[in-house]
């Protein structure tokens, strides 16, 4: 089964779109509640103070989940390393994706990019078990400098997902930024899926690009996890 | 962890009972029944609080006072208190793998020992702290002093309480009010600090021996015979009290099992080595009664002898550093030393609550600051200095009885991933040592330090006498 982990700053009151609880409802879904301190605070002091309150939180918004009908279940997590926390969880609940949440109402297309380090027919296999059979629109969106190889990769997966009686769109970004191409695209679309990437100097210099995707672009956005690097990491 | 260790009991005489659940720790996080708590501090991150307190002292206030007393003894005076902090650090790496909770010595000390021992431990392991603090304070305080000195800006030595009072009350409204990530800025600090004195120290003791520059004015080693050599060391030990730092951090390591004990005995090594070798350096550039007269700052002078007026920029800024980091991690130790005790019902539990603006303990902050500033006033250096040892002292010892109190009923929780070489030689040794230093101090100093135990087992008995905590994890 396909699982998704959703990490909320809980105790700000961070919570779900309505959009993004529609559009995980055909999955799995944990959802993890954290709550960052400043390196002064011991976290288990924390948690003396705001467990029941943060637990009480995550009950109420995993029955939101669960009114769509998915498996859902919550953990709680205090924490002086959000991206630590993430990262170690979502490796031991083997999550396939994990969301930001962003700003959404009703969700009909959604925007795929392929630019990343996940594995393309990973992807797409998410995308295929997130939208099932119903009536929301994908637009997958590649931008390369390869244009020959770019424009093939993006019909098979555009095949791969039609097959499955999905409504699909491409779009197809050469010599541009890709960044900037990504979030032109988004605009007209109510949720974006992106590739992991492996850590780099530029995302320690400007934070993660799916962080700064969601920030531009306000919608919620799903990471895929690069499922290939996690096993090799739990084996060394 | 095997077997179901007894449950705290008993309540405080505002009728609150110690927090304690049962844990399972992973090297990734403590799991309790509801919420998670993630290890986040890594072997570096450890290493860092361990050296980045104990080298403040050390190298940048002691070397004028040490050679004073003792001559260039000195080295072996600093020398004997790394091995006493090593016979302890090692049994505090076994008790800390076997109860990886923040807490430190007052953790293992009360539930091998009782509630007694470890309210004495807990609570004067707060005003050991304090003390701690205060002498940073005022070593920070003469290197702010020949800081302006240095840029031209002569104000004496008036300068140094006021100067010393506003970086302590400074630093304490820094992390109530401070959320940004001061560990990789305390990593950053360290490594760049061990990059001078290493330098420095590298061409000092060339020179030293003779292989460069002119040779040494030759010194007897010990001009004032044997006793002072135990006096001195019994003062510096302050020097070493980074280590068990390092345990009171202990919930929130990864991997504690491995980077405990070697962050512990790795930082007493490794500043163990450039006090020696600092000493050294120093006692040969200066005869040691001219270094005495130089004082807190005589390692400036030491800089300018060797380096010309880069060296002694070079050592002004790094005393301002490392005076500076070590203060700075000494008010974390405090805020969570109290934490510690109020978890468990020994303070008022208001003590720990966490406000909700910064999310920072600012009760604890402020129950550490307030007196730091009240002492720092005293500008007492030797006094700080050896207060704070008798206390830290006392609970060294005590973590080494406990360890042998636990080993030779070993219940069935007990099991440490690291056990201390050397079984029972190494604790027995640690415990004799810690509480013989105690005998070689001013009789002043024991005098407040036995005065402050006396009233935290006062505490204890009207506050928290029902309070039982052996054996509860």
């Amino acid at each position: 089964m396909t699982r998704v982990l959703v990490p909320l700053a809980i105790l700000e009151g961070e919570s779900v779109s309505p959009g993004l609880t529609t559009l995980l409802e055909p999955v799995d879904v944990t959802v993890l509640g954290y709550h960052e301190l400043p390196e002064q605070t011991p976290p288990d002091q924390a948690r003396i103070q705001y467990e029941e309150r943060a637990t009480e939180a995550l009950e109420d918004l995993v029955e939101t989940f669960r009114v769509g009908g998915n498996e859902a279940d919550h953990r709680l997590v205090f924490t002086h390393d959000r991206e630590q926390t993430i990262d170690r969880v979502a490796a031991e609940t083997a999550a396939d994706a994990y969301t930001i949440p962003g700003a959404s109402g009703q969700i009909e297309r959604v925007l795929v990019t392929l630019t990343g380090n996940v594995a393309v027919d990973r992807i797409c296999s998410f995308v295929g078990e997130l939208i099932g059979p119903r009536e929301i629109g994908v637009t997958l969106f590649l931008a390369t400098d390869d244009e020959t190889g770019g424009r093939e990769l993006l019909e098979t997966a555009a095949d791969t997902l039609s097959a499955r009686e999905i409504d699909v769109r491409t779009e197809f970004a050469v010599d541009t930024s890709p960044f900037e191409a990504l979030l032109e695209v988004g605009i007209d679309h109510d949720a974006i899926v992106v590739g992991e990437r492996a850590p780099s100097l530029r995302s320690l210099l400007f934070g993660e690009e799916a962080e700064r995707i969601a920030v531009e672009s306000v919608a919620p956005v799903l990471v895929v996890r690069n499922l290939d690097e996690t096993v090799t990491a739990a084996d060394t | 962890m095997g077997g179901e260790p007894p449950p705290a009991e008993g309540t405080n005489i505002e009728g609150e009972s110690p927090e304690v659940e049962p844990t399972v720790e992973t090297d990734d996080a403590t799991i309790t029944d509801d919420a998670e708590l993630e290890r986040t501090l890594g072997l570096s991150g450890g290493l860092a609080i361990g050296i980045g307190t104990m080298i403040g002292a050390g190298i940048f206030v002691f070397p004028g006072l040490a050679a004073g007393q003792a001559g260039p003894a000195a080295a072996a005076s600093f020398a004997i208190g790394a091995v006493v902090a090593l016979l302890v650090a090692l049994p505090t790496s076994e008790l800390a793998t076997a109860m990886p909770k923040s807490g430190g010595g007052y953790y293992f000390i009360s539930r091998a020992l009782g509630t007694l021992a470890g309210a004495v431990v807990g609570l004067s392991l707060w005003f050991g702290l304090v003390f701690a603090t205060a002498f940073y304070l005022v070593g920070f305080g003469y290197y702010a002093v020949d800081t302006l000195a240095e840029l031209g800006v002569t104000v004496g030595d008036r300068l140094v309480i006021p100067i010393a009072l506003l970086f302590g009350a400074g630093f304490t409204v820094l992390n109530v009010t401070g959320t940004e990530n001061a560990a990789k800025l305390q990593n950053g600090i360290v490594a760049l600090l061990l990059s001078i004195l290493i330098v420095f120290l590298g061409y000092g003791s060339l020179d030293a021996v003779g292989l460069i520059g002119e040779s040494a004015a030759p010194e007897q080693f010990a001009p004032f015979g044997a006793m002072p050599i135990l006096t001195t060391a019994a003062l510096v030990f302050t020097s070493y009290l980074g280590f068990a730092q390092v345990a009171t951090v202990a919930g929130e390591m990864k991997d504690p099992g491995r980077n405990l004990p070697l962050a512990m005995v790795g930082s007493v090594l490794a500043v163990g080595v450039l006090y020696v070798v600092t000493i050294f350096v120093a006692t040969s550039a200066f005869g040691s009664e001219a270094l005495a007269g130089f004082g807190e700052t005589a390692m400036v002078e030491v800089g300018r002898h060797y380096l010309g007026a880069a060296g002694a920029f070079a050592i002004v800024f790094g005393g301002l550093l490392a005076t500076m980091s070590s203060a700075n991690a000494s008010i974390l130790s405090t805020s969570r030393a109290i934490y510690a005790v109020s978890r468990d019902a020994l303070l008022p539990k208001r003590a720990s609550r966490i406000n909700l603006r910064y999310g920072t303990p600012h009760v604890a902050l402020g129950l550490a600051g307030g007196p730091i500033l009240v002492l720092t006033a005293t500008g007492r250096v030797e006094l700080l200095a050896e207060v704070a040892s008798f206390l830290h002292l006392i609970m060294y010892g005590l973590i080494c009885v406990a360890l042998i109190a636990l080993r030779r009923d070993e219940p069935e929780w007990y099991d440490p991933e690291f056990r201390v070489p050397g079984y029972p030689i190494v604790p027995a040794l640690g415990a004799i040592a810690s509480f013989a230093m105690i005998g070689f101090m001013q009789p002043t100093s024991q005098l407040v330090g036995v005065g402050i135990m006396l009233t935290t087992a006062g505490w204890y008995v009207y506050y928290a006498r029902d309070v039982n905590l052996r054996g509860a994890l």
